[in-house]
């Protein structure tokens, strides 16, 4: 029965391109890649839990090159300062006055690597920016170019030296993935090969950032019959019988997320079977704060649901 | 505002209400108590509407103190305490229908005006349907279930009221709302008529308040005959099985009479029951529908030669029904004062005599003393007859060939009245004639008595109207061992027996309002018509009871239930019938789409292969496992499969998602066929 190859799914022939792209750097994680992707397309912050080492980096460091964007990192560490995110005024002695030099946060797709591993002040510093995609510094308010993208990775919590994310800074994140291990075969290949780090520096844009922005909008006209709808909503509803919740701005991103990956299947409309794909991602670390965990109880949600 | 100074609990408070709740219940109250101003006292009437006015009124001022006194509870339980006592006082006994019911007609009036929570108003709702119900303790006739429709409609508004009664909806679906809640209720109401298990006999008695007895007194009095023959009143109705008798043979014989004092007639006060059988060869069949006349005697034609049973049987005389018996005298008796209209079936011979089970006694030779020139014409006539026969035919031919007249006016008589009526005045009604015929034979002998009944009947499509105006009085004389029936007023009046009183009274002294019309006239139609409405609802509706239950049972092929059986069959369909209501608002759901429904027959097809989909399973992930498990007829699965995903969730106009679903039927059809072969 396994040699039946599945049903043909119709694709976006640029996201395909983007994924079998990103497939290089990234040996057999092309569904994580297709969410990540979908993410981004709906304008959304992605969040990345894993041991280190899984190439949590070289997928942001790879979106970013792929599509063009200018992209910045911070490592996230416990003495991390808000200013050193967003910038800091500076008194210019030769002009008489104080000039603002701008913190990383000033590009379009930040990594914010092991974002744990700062206290909650820095953590937070990033809360303004992911939310209103603006940065308030000494009373001035300071646009992000658009787009602009928060690329998290956080380290399991279970590991030394973490502060975990508040629930208001993870209802932040659109989605919540997790690479794990590579597969047998794959990280064999991958021993191979060798390091696939220049690879990913030597990365050429496969779309034009006006395109990306035009696809943004391409998403938000993507049909979702009522009956998806519906099930959607279920979803959300079930998940509340927990104490912890979908929130309404969870849910909202839950409809995007769905629009987002039927878009990147190159369809006009939402499926069941894409809020099914997309659910885990979005509500699992809303619901435990952990993605590893949050998979299973969104599994459990959607093994429950009645589909359409 | 100041505060008061006495402080209870259920004082504090408020009377607020919304108006259009208050209203409609206000307006059903008074449609339910409408109909029974005629039946209760004028000062229980006044009581209820008083303290429903107030009500309404009050609410003007909800916060008033004054009327939260009023309609405090304690003050309201003082008012139903007196309204009990006045009631009791009233009528001096307090568990009956009319004191019972007045009471109810009082507490549902304090109800209302204590009204302040929904749950008030259920029970108010409950209360009324009640209190509507109380009347039918008075009349069952067409009339008064008429009279209860305005409070059945006011019923069905107030309901849809309070449905919720601050959102009020417009006129026109308020209206439709209501139609909508009685014709729901319309098929449980048949089907509780048709198959609740009726008792044989009334659940209970009602206790007999009012004594005004209509009809034929067990006395006589000259004039008293006359007097009723006023009354257009129905006595009873018949259906007879076959012809109904030639208009000379219809003598409804009631109360026979055979004490006489000179001035009134009575019956035996010991009437010997347990009439002895007798065979007659041909009877004729009928049913007779008494109206309620308070008395303990039933009518039959001539000869009685059968004994009604509560079940519409048949019980031959001799033997002993359940609730009728014939006397010695003829008479036929129900053990009970008919208060109800009474439904009996009864067979009858047209012989004109009467068979004498014992021999007469001294009472029916008796000769009162105020009659001395009676007595002394007698004798001369009886001397001058052959035989007995021949003096009664004597004795007629007086009344026809001298000067007699047949009048309902009289004129007074003195201390002598038959003396008088036979030899000076010679007017006279039917029962002055009776009353004299009967003392001529006594006179001469011949043991005779007075009998008292119906002359008479106006058939009315298949039907018999006997009326009041029908009354009549006439004699039976024994004669070679039978009682013979003889009608002295025929000898004088011959038209009174063919073709009823009013041809046969003088012109001008028939003053009974509806028959002194033009038989032709409308008016004399139009009640005849509904007379026949008025029938058919009594022998349809009313009559309804367990025997006819049986028939209809029967008729329609239905084995005769347990009561336990039928209770359980009524709630299960009550049950099913409320469900279905129930479940409406769910069936305006818009039906499935055209792709749904194909959908779920590709899901049933997928079945019959094993391949059943889990509910939580997405449909693409459904299809895909499908594609994988199937082993053949996956292209056509792949195409039915795109085609319904896109005619499912893709947006399209109505028309282009049907073209899509006409596809993926037809594709379905080809998937079905691969499967198959």
């Amino acid at each position: 029965m396994s040699s039946v190859a599945p049903l043909p799914q119709p694709s976006n022939p640029s996201a395909t391109q983007i994924l079998d792209a990103l497939d290089t750097v990234l040996l057999g994680k092309r569904g994580q890649c297709t969410l990540a992707l979908a993410c981004i397309l709906a304008r959304g912050h992605l969040l990345i839990e894993d041991v280190p080492g899984v190439g949590k980096t070289t997928l942001a460091r790879a979106f970013g090159g792929l599509l063009g964007l200018p992209w910045k990192r911070v490592q996230f560490t416990n003495d991390l300062l808000p200013a050193d995110v967003v910038g800091v005024s500076i008194f210019d002695s030769k002009n008489q006055e104080f000039q603002f030099q701008a913190g990383p946060v000033f590009t379009s797709l930040l990594l914010a690597d092991e974002i744990n591993r700062a206290p909650a002040k820095a953590q937070s510093a990033l809360l303004e920016a992911m939310e209103e995609r603006q940065v308030t510094v000494d009373g001035v308010t300071r646009e992000l170019p658009d787009p602009f993208f928060v690329i998290a990775t956080q380290n399991p919590g279970e590991q030394r030296g973490v502060f975990g994310l508040p629930e208001s800074q993870l209802d932040r994140f659109l989605m919540g993935i997790s690479l794990g291990y590579p597969d047998k075969e794959q990280e064999r290949l991958l021993l191979a090969n060798g390091d696939t780090r220049t690879e990913v520096d030597a990365m050429q844009p496969l779309i034009d950032p006006k395109v990306l922005l035009q696809w943004m909008n391409e998403i938000d006209e993507v049909h979702m019959a009522d009956s998806v709808l519906q099930y959607l909503h279920d979803l959300v509803i079930a998940s509340r019988v927990e104490q912890n919740g979908l929130s309404p701005r969870a849910a909202l991103g839950l409809v995007r997320a769905s629009r987002a990956y039927a878009f990147v299947h190159n369809r006009n409309h939402v499926l069941p079977d894409d809020v099914k794909a997309v659910f885990a991602s979005v509500a699992g670390h809303r619901l435990t704060g952990s993605v590893l965990a949050g998979a299973a109880a969104a599994k459990t949600i959607t093994d429950n649901v009645t589909a359409p | 505002m100041k505060r008061p100074t006495l402080t209870l609990r259920n004082n504090a408070e408020p009377l607020v209400m919304e108006a259009t709740s208050l209203y409609a219940l206000a307006a059903l109250l008074m449609l339910v108590q409408l109909p029974h101003v005629l039946n209760l006292p004028i000062w229980i009437s006044v009581f209820g509407v008083a303290m429903i006015t107030l009500r309404v009124y009050a609410r003007r001022t909800p916060h008033d103190v004054k009327w939260r006194y009023l309609f405090s509870t304690p003050s309201i339980t003082l008012l139903a305490v007196i309204g009990a006592a006045l009631i009791r006082a009233h009528y001096g006994y307090f568990l009956g229908r009319d004191p019972c019911v007045a009471f109810l007609f009082i507490l549902v009036s304090l109800k209302f005006a204590e009204y302040r929570r929904s749950a008030d108003a259920t029970l108010l709702l409950g209360l009324s349907c009640i209190l509507l119900l109380t009347q039918y303790f008075y009349s069952q006739s067409l009339i008064a279930a008429l009279v209860t429709l305005p409070a059945v409609l006011a019923l069905g508004h107030a309901l849809a009221v309070l449905r919720d009664p601050t959102h009020a909806l417009a006129k026109k679906p308020q209206l439709r709302l209501i139609g909508k809640l009685l014709l729901q209720g319309l098929p449980i109401a048949l089907m509780l008529f048709v198959m609740f298990p009726r008792l044989p006999g009334p659940l209970w008695s009602l206790p007999d308040d009012a004594s005004g007895k209509t009809g034929l007194s067990d006395t006589m009095r000259p004039g008293d005959i006359g007097s009723l023959s006023q009354s257009n009143e129905v006595a009873f109705r018949v259906e007879f099985e076959g012809a109904p008798p030639p208009a000379d043979a219809r003598y409804w014989r009631g109360p026979v009479l055979t004490r006489f004092d000179g001035f009134t007639w009575s019956p035996e006060p010991r009437l010997v029951e347990a009439y002895p059988g007798s065979t007659v060869p041909s009877a004729l069949e009928y049913t007779v529908m008494l109206q309620p006349h308070k008395q303990n005697w039933l009518f039959a034609l001539d000869q009685a030669v059968s004994i009604p049973s509560k079940d519409g049987s048949i019980t031959p005389i001799g033997s002993v029904s359940d609730f009728a018996t014939l006397s010695t005298a003829g008479q036929l008796m129900s053990r009970d004062p008919v208060t109800r209209v009474l439904r009996y079936t009864q067979r009858s011979a047209i012989t004109g005599h009467f068979q004498a089970p014992v021999k007469p006694s001294q009472v029916e030779l008796n000769v009162p003393n105020n009659i001395p020139r009676t007595t002394t014409l007698a004798k001369k006539l009886r001397a001058q007859s052959s035989s007995a026969n021949d003096y009664v035919n004597r004795v007629l031919n007086r009344f026809n060939q001298m000067d007699y007249r047949y009048t309902l006016e009289p004129g007074l008589l003195g201390n002598n009245p038959v003396d008088e009526f036979l030899f000076d005045s010679r007017q006279g009604f039917c029962e002055h004639y009776a009353s004299a015929f009967t003392m001529m034979m006594r006179a001469a002998g011949l043991p005779a008595r007075v009998v008292t009944g119906y002359l008479g009947g106006e058939m009315n499509e298949d039907y018999m109207i006997v009326r009041q105006s029908d009354a009549h009085a006439w004699s039976e004389v024994y004669i070679n061992g039978v009682w013979q029936r003889f009608d002295p007023t025929a000898a004088v009046a011959p038209e009174r027996v063919e073709n009823g009183l009013r041809a046969a009274l003088p012109d001008g002294e028939f003053n009974n309002g509806f028959a002194n019309s033009n038989a032709f006239s409308w008016t004399k139609k139009a009640g005849l018509m509904w007379d026949a409405v008025n029938h058919d609802w009594q022998r349809m509706v009313v009559d309804y009871n367990n025997r006819s239950q049986e028939n209809l049972f029967k008729k329609i092929g239905l084995p005769s239930f347990a009561l336990w059986q039928l209770t359980a069959f009524i709630l299960a369909i009550s049950a099913v019938w409320c469900l279905w209501m129930l479940r409406s608002p769910l069936r305006k759901k818009p039906p499935l789409l055209p792709a749904e429904r194909i959908w779920k027959k590709l899901e049933t097809v997928l079945q019959s292969q094993g391949i059943e989909r889990e509910p939580a399973e997405t449909p693409q992930a459904y299809l895909e496992r499908a594609y994988q498990t199937l082993g053949r007829g996956n292209e056509e699965l792949q195409r039915i499969g795109q085609t319904l995903m896109s005619a499912r969730f893709a947006p399209m106009t109505g028309k282009d998602a049907e073209a899509q679903a006409g596809q993926a039927d037809a594709q379905l059809g080809q998937l079905r066929k691969t499967l198959q072969s």
